[in-house]
């Protein structure tokens, strides 16, 4: 087996197993019980989520653990309003016009955004406008996209390489912005995205509502759950006020992931109950899934020099390998990531033709490969409907040898003539 | 000049092999999956993207061209909705049926006649020869009382490749060649709902209310019902009957005999003579017939049922001896031997 899809599942490394074993078994208690066998394993808890804060630069109970990256993504946006404001337009609805969309909306096109707010029809003739909330990138994953619309979100496009338009940023950001969330790395692409050039903008935003007085506060928030494999992620240097991270993808075990929150942001829990995680995220804690997140993490950061220099050793090796593609992801992303256009060709035949010879990879997204559904992130960089179907996604991991690099180049080669002589 | 052969690939094993058949026949073999239902029901996930997959995979293993048409729209004006106004009748109809006549043999078959082919297939057992439908060679795996009403014209440009073959040499062959959903689970009854789903399903799209249950003979009330659409004609199990006291359990379970949508009501007998349940003649619609129909033929009443000596006399099955009736809205389908000579609609 050749695994080349390691942004969608890493596999729990040995080390990280040994850390969670004994918290299923004998140290199995709770930690919210009186008894000292439960304190200690409550001690280990809370120690094991400093080593994991450590790394971002945080501390302990900076840290909220979740189940996994989405729930975390979810929590990071529980301080916008929850149900979308309005500010109501006395515009009638045949002036809505102008924006080029029909004056009776179909269903489907009855959020029409527009760049100060989302254009809603009421009951009566006129529109209500509901404010943008949240600014987030085009790429973002759906754990990101699906929750801003919720809260009333516009996007911010991207370039050619998937890197961030901070013009556009700029451009969109209002007195309404509350949140702006930015994956530090996009999880099709490998792009990394300049965290802390926005954090600049955001600070100068701020500063000059403070000078006007508007007292809406403006955070930024990062999916970092591809990052930690080969970036040193530390919220200060960022200067983010919300980060995600996840387990699944740092070799630790699936359904852990945290949410960095800085002081300042004051959010609202999604579950109510016994009140762990500082009120936060109520539920018994995930004890061994936090030890085993500790153990990953304390891994991945102590291996990611070697990391790196051996990722970019075998990008160069499979970019030189290959035949007959154009290279989606040239600047600006993490030496892991791998994203290759065969244009003309149906990359999914690929992937079962591979299958069947043992290399595993993914067209786009896992998930948007098995619904038919377009990837938005190949879209949004400017690829044609036929180069986003001709579109692997090959993510390297430590499953890998440099010699399954070579063989998978060659595997790769092959299944694309068994295609290109086919037409 | 090589003939071209469109195949309906569902992901299941029987029109994979018949994709594997045509391509070793020497035909060209396109692949389509017809998108026909993807909506998620309460309890049930709708499989069609791991379906959609499975089929593309053996196209792919097989090296052949491979499309996915989208029919939901007409298969919701035809079929769902067809479905639903005969419930809404009171009818218990027969949406594979329905699904075959206007989506697979109509629809399917006009695409591909448009975009080239010279026949289409698909993975039923049937056989077809000289324009007429025939039972396939597994009689356990028959499928002609689905396909009853395809029209002669569709019958005429369709291959039925595993229709000579029995479902285990099928399975067989599937396995032999790596054809990886050699194992899949069979889906059951409705294309898209299972048997037990169907209530879930209808509950979906139609508004009930709860009403009363009464005793055809009497008059009486014995028990409450949560929709009358979600009872057929003929149905024993499912009603929420309790004994009266004095006559607890007199033994004779009681069985749906009529519904009155216009009231809401149920009725239901424990008189197994009710001729809505045991019945010597039944009155047909909607026939169709693709031969010519000798005076005495065989009936199947429902699908893989056995074949009961008839006579058709107009619009009406007349039979030597009762019937146990299916609901209204259910097909009768007639043979001569092997032969599938067409059906029609119970009244």
């Amino acid at each position: 087996m050749i695994y080349l899809d390691h942004a969608a599942a890493t596999p729990v490394s040995k080390k990280v197993f040994e850390a969670m074993e004994p918290y299923f078994s004998h140290e199995f208690f709770n930690p919210s019980a009186a008894y000292l066998p439960a304190k200690k394993v409550s001690a280990e808890y809370e120690a094991a989520k400093g080593v994991i804060a450590h790394a971002i630069g945080a501390k302990s109970h900076d840290l909220v653990i979740t189940a996994g990256a989405t729930e975390a993504n979810n929590l990071a946006f529980s301080f916008l309003n929850k149900e979308p404001v309005f500010s109501s337009s006395g515009l009638e609805k045949s002036e809505m016009s102008y924006a080029g969309q029909p004056a009776e909306p179909s269903p489907s096109e009855t959020n029409l955004s527009v760049s100060s707010g989302i254009y809603i029809p009421d009951f009566s003739n006129h529109f209500i406008i509901q404010k943008i909330q949240v600014l987030y990138l085009s790429t973002e994953h759906d754990s990101v996209r699906k929750v801003a619309e919720k809260y009333g979100g516009a996007a911010i496009d991207v370039d050619r390489n998937g890197r961030i338009l901070l013009d556009d940023l700029k451009a969109k950001i209002t007195d309404d912005t509350r949140l702006i969330s930015v994956a530090l790395v996009n999880n099709e692409l490998g792009t990394i995205q300049p965290l802390s050039e926005i954090a600049a903008i955001i600070r100068k935003v701020r500063l000059d509502r403070l000078s006007r007085g508007v007292k809406t506060p403006l955070y930024l928030h990062s999916d970092a759950s591809q990052a930690m494999n080969l970036l040193n992620v530390n919220v200060a240097r960022l200067g983010v006020d919300l980060l995600t991270l996840n387990a699944a993808k740092i070799y630790g075990p699936k359904g852990v992931g945290a949410l960095y929150v800085s002081h300042e942001v004051k959010l609202k829990p999604l579950n109510y109950g016994g009140g762990q995680e500082m009120g936060l995220r109520s539920g018994t804690e995930n004890v061994p899934g936090v030890m085993g997140f500790a153990k990953a993490v304390e891994e991945v950061t102590k291996h990611l020099n070697g990391n790196r220099k051996k990722y970019a050793l075998w990008r160069k090796i499979l970019l030189d390998e290959l035949q007959g593609y154009e290279l989606v992801n040239k600047k600006h992303t993490l030496d892991n990531f791998v994203v290759l256009c065969y244009n003309g060709i149906d990359a999914e035949r690929l992937i079962f033709l591979l299958e069947d010879r043992g290399v595993y990879l993914s067209t786009g997204a896992a998930c948007a490969a098995s619904k038919g559904v377009k990837s938005h992130v190949l879209k949004a960089i400017g690829l044609s409907d036929s180069e986003i179907a001709g579109s692997l996604r090959i993510t390297l991991g430590e499953t890998n040898t440099e010699e399954q690099i070579h063989e998978a180049a060659k595997l790769i080669n092959e299944a694309v003539k068994i295609e290109r002589r086919r037409r | 000049m090589t003939e071209t052969v469109f195949v309906g690939m569902s992901g299941g094993v029987d029109s994979s092999v018949s994709a594997l058949l045509l391509k070793n026949q020497g035909y060209k073999v396109k692949g389509v999956y017809m998108k026909n239902w993807s909506r998620n029901l309460p309890g049930m996930k709708c499989p069609w993207a791991e379906d959609l997959a499975d089929a593309k995979r053996v196209a792919v293993k097989l090296g052949i061209d491979f499309e996915v048409w989208d029919f939901e729209k007409e298969y919701h004006d035809k079929v769902v909705k067809y479905m639903l106004d005969e419930f809404k009748k009171g009818n218990t109809p027969n949406p594979d049926i329905m699904c075959n006549q206007e989506i697979k043999f109509k629809l399917f078959y006009e695409t591909a006649m448009e975009k080239g082919a010279d026949f289409i297939a698909t993975g039923h057992y049937a056989r077809v020869k000289d324009g007429k439908l025939l039972r396939p060679v597994d009689e356990k795996k028959d499928q002609t009382y689905f396909l009853y009403r395809i029209s002669e014209e569709a019958l005429s440009h369709t291959i039925f490749p595993v229709g000579e073959m029995l479902k285990n040499d099928v399975k067989k062959l599937a396995e032999k060649n790596g054809l990886h959903n050699a194992y899949k689970k069979e889906s059951m009854g409705v294309c898209f709902v299972g048997e037990v789903g169907m209530k879930d399903f209808l509950k979906e799209y139609i508004e009930t209310e709860p009403g009363e249950i009464r005793e055809i003979e009497t008059e009486k009330v014995v028990g409450h019902h949560d929709g009358a659409v979600f009872y057929t004609i003929g149905q024993r199990h499912g009603l929420y009957i309790s004994g009266n006291a004095g006559e607890v359990n007199s033994g004779l379970p009681y069985y749906v005999v009529k519904k009155d949508l216009a009231n809401n009501i149920v009725y239901v007998s424990r008189n197994l003579n009710d001729t809505n349940i045991w019945a010597g003649e039944i009155r047909l619609k909607d026939i169709f017939i693709r031969n010519t129909v000798p005076k005495n033929i065989q009936v199947r009443l429902r699908h893989l049922n056995e074949l009961i000596p008839a006579e058709l006399d107009g619009d009406t099955v007349k039979f030597a001896q009762k019937v146990k009736r299916p609901a209204s809205g259910q097909s009768i389908v007639f043979y001569d031997g092997e032969i599938c000579l067409g059906g029609g609609i119970i009244v």
